[in-house]
């Protein structure tokens, strides 16, 4: 009897975690991808994928991130700033048409995604101030 | 298992906080610290002065993560003890009133270090003048598994980081 209340309750536990886990894996909030692309995103007029890189190395920098990682070659970078919380970014570039970049970032806050699309605001600009060059909207 | 239970308090414990509202944001602040953490070298090539550089990462105990020649980025970090005398004395006096108190036990610390080139007039990067800049961080495990995570910002770490670069590039041009 007790053996086969453990049982039921074991596979609610499961089957309420695999609902949540896929959830989790997918990230499924109310964003549609292209509202997150969106305010994710942006292009700046210029195809020198090194000095758009580095800037953003320096900016991450200049916000308080350590570099955990950095791909020349897939145009990606990702940081971690610990200042009681933890904040992971990821900022990947890649060319858009002949004459720009695109430049994405996507942030987590401790174990929640960033979906405000303020902080991403916030850090265009100053992205562009590195770059000197003005940031137009994304994808 | 000691690390799952350590991420779990720091999981716990970080659950319920905001993401600040100008963490995006640059202020004057940030740019001070941006100058502490930057010195700038003359006279040799990105390449040497990073190579220069992870000489002094592995001087001071680092290892090395991650690197990015292309972009001049090191990444490094190390594990080390966390106890402090203060803290212990602390600990003891509270035992004494017969509170617990949990102290830093270890620490894992971390630094990221970028060389880029100084742009000249024209915009274009210079071959023999570069910056270097380290960010640098540590997370530290209580006796009661908690963490604290946090960035290091005293003027003082930076200034004998930079001097021990300055004496590796000296190194470095002589070839020794």
């Amino acid at each position: 009897m007790i053996r086969g209340r453990v049982g039921v309750l074991a596979t609610c536990v499961l089957v309420s975690a695999c609902a949540s886990t896929n959830e989790r894996v997918l990230d499924m909030g109310d964003q549609t991808q292209l509202q997150k692309r969106a305010y994710q995103s942006r292009t700046f007029d210029t195809t020198d994928k090194d000095k758009v890189l580095r800037a953003v190395i320096s900016t991450l920098q200049d916000l308080g991130f350590v570099i955990d990682r950095a791909d020349y070659e897939l145009g990606v970078i990702s940081a971690t700033k610990l200042n009681v919380y933890q904040l992971k970014m990821t900022v990947s570039t890649r060319p858009r048409g002949k004459d720009q970049m695109l430049v994405r970032a996507n942030a987590q806050f401790n174990i929640k995604p960033v979906e405000d699309p303020k902080p991403y605001q916030d850090f265009f600009a100053s992205l562009q101030k590195s770059l000197f060059l003005t940031a137009h909207a994304g994808e | 298992m000691r690390r799952l239970a350590a991420s779990v308090a720091l999981v716990a414990t970080a659950g319920c906080v905001t993401l600040p509202p100008d963490t995006f944001v640059l202020t004057p602040e940030l740019l001070k610290q941006r100058q502490i953490e930057t010195r700038k070298y003359s006279g040799i090539q990105e390449r040497e002065l990073l190579i220069a550089c992870s000489n002094v990462l592995q001087d001071l105990g680092f290892n090395l993560e991650n690197s990015e020649v292309r972009l001049g980025v090191l990444t490094a970090s190390k594990q080390r003890d966390a106890v402090q005398a203060g803290e212990v004395a602390l600990a003891i006096a509270m035992a004494l009133l017969g509170a617990s108190t949990p102290i830093s036990k270890d620490q894992t610390i971390r630094v990221s270090l970028v060389v880029r080139p100084v742009r000249m007039s024209d915009g274009s990067p210079s071959q023999k003048e570069h910056f270097v800049r380290i960010t640098v961080q540590r997370i530290v495990r209580r006796t009661d598994n908690s963490i604290i995570a946090q960035g290091l910002n005293d003027p003082e770490l930076f200034r004998q980081f930079f001097e021990r670069v300055s004496k590796s590039v000296f190194l470095e041009a002589q070839n020794l």
